[in-house]
């Protein structure tokens, strides 16, 4: 995950410092944490003086918000989702069920831990995380870019085929095409 | 209002062989009970001639100590204000029941859902063959027989350190001085 000299040139540290401060969101939601975004966004808390905005497709976006439970219906159109980004691109896992399955533990249908489906960069813990944790999560993301170390489609890439191995297991109906990049 | 119901039963008992029935004036409710084989025909029934003619909603039960599914229609008549629960048992082990879709078209809906998440058979449903489960290979979900913890065990994998959580159940227990039941005993860590 991270750089192995852990050093950056001059010229990253520029695209990376561009990069922190322009974090557009996709405007998509899965399970019940979709319901603090619009909270995250507004005059209130107001995402968008740390340049966290929406985005409105999959392709203008940087950051891909998990917010919540996976089904394993749903599993498979955030994949879907995830490769059609464009480089850079950041993932946020959202609340507990992202990270150990939360209340849906043990329920039939849904995955209990996201990373290994999807790389993710920060995850933000709570049930549901309030908009000042999700602010929290924004400046952690922010501060790791700025270091250069939120490599996860990095990650993806050079670890594709542990991941599809992954995803197949849990998706019965497995139908898209064998590519890599 | 009691006689309302009392009548609203007796004129159903008088065309069909009620088995039992329920009445709850409070509720403005009456509980019919019938073999599986008279629900097509008392609904349709109730429908045409006796102003029920909304149906709010249908659902299942799983009686799995006796066996059997309990299959319930909720019916409302808007005109005297009054709810109808029509209730039926069919085998368990052998899960059929008539398609009823051309009575209320919404039936189409719940019955899809029933196939999907307790496997009962409706012949002649026209519908997907999927509802809300993509590809599902195992057991009807919704089943009381189903295990979804060990499903969930063996088809997701988990993160260690969920297994030595503290109880939430006992120490509550310890700190108001009551007793587990027995039923949840098994679920404690």
């Amino acid at each position: 995950m991270y750089n192995d000299k852990n050093k950056q040139k001059i010229v990253d540290i520029i695209k990376n410092a561009a990069r922190k401060h322009s974090l557009w969101v996709l405007a998509y939601g899965t399970g019940c944490g979709a319901i603090e975004v619009p909270a995250t966004m507004t005059s209130r808390y107001d995402a968008e003086r740390l340049g966290v905005r929406g985005a409105a497709t999959p392709r203008q976006a940087d950051v891909l918000l998990i917010t919540g439970y996976l089904t394993v219906k749903t599993l498979k159109r955030v994949i879907r989702v995830y490769e059609q980004m464009q480089d850079p691109k950041y993932v946020i896992g959202f609340g507990s069920c992202t990270i150990n399955g939360g209340m849906y533990f043990d329920s039939y249908n849904t995955i209990n831990q996201l990373d290994l489906y999807l790389p993710v960069d920060v995850y933000i813990s709570g049930c549901m995380p309030r908009p000042e944790a999700v602010l929290e999560g924004f400046g952690k993301l922010q501060e790791l870019i700025g270091k250069g170390i939120a490599n996860g489609a990095q990650q993806y890439k050079e670890n594709l085929d542990f991941y599809r191995e992954n995803q197949k297991k849990v998706i019965k109906n497995w139908d898209f095409q064998d590519y890599n990049w | 209002m009691e006689t309302l119901l009392e009548k609203i039963k007796d004129r159903v008992n008088a065309n069909f062989d009620l088995k039992d029935y329920k009445i709850y004036t409070d509720l403005k409710r009456v509980d019919l009970f019938f073999n599986k084989e008279h629900i097509p025909s008392v609904l349709l029934y109730l429908k045409e001639q006796m102003g029920f003619r909304h149906l709010m909603h249908m659902s299942v039960v799983d009686w799995i100590e006796e066996g059997e599914f309990e299959i319930i229609f909720f019916l409302w008549a808007p005109k005297e204000k009054v709810k109808i629960f029509v209730k039926t048992r069919i085998d368990r082990d052998n899960p059929v029941m008539e398609n009823m879709d051309n009575i209320w078209p919404q039936l189409n809906t719940y019955e899809r859902e029933f196939k999907e998440m307790y496997g009962i058979e409706f012949p002649g449903l026209v519908a997907p063959e999927e509802f809300i489960l993509e590809s599902w290979s195992g057991p009807p979900p919704m089943r009381r027989d189903f295990e979804t913890d060990k499903y969930a065990k063996d088809n997701f994998a988990t993160r260690p350190g969920r297994e030595d959580a503290q109880d939430v159940r006992e120490t509550i227990a310890k700190r108001s001085g009551e007793d587990i039941p027995d039923f949840a005993k098994k679920y404690s860590r």
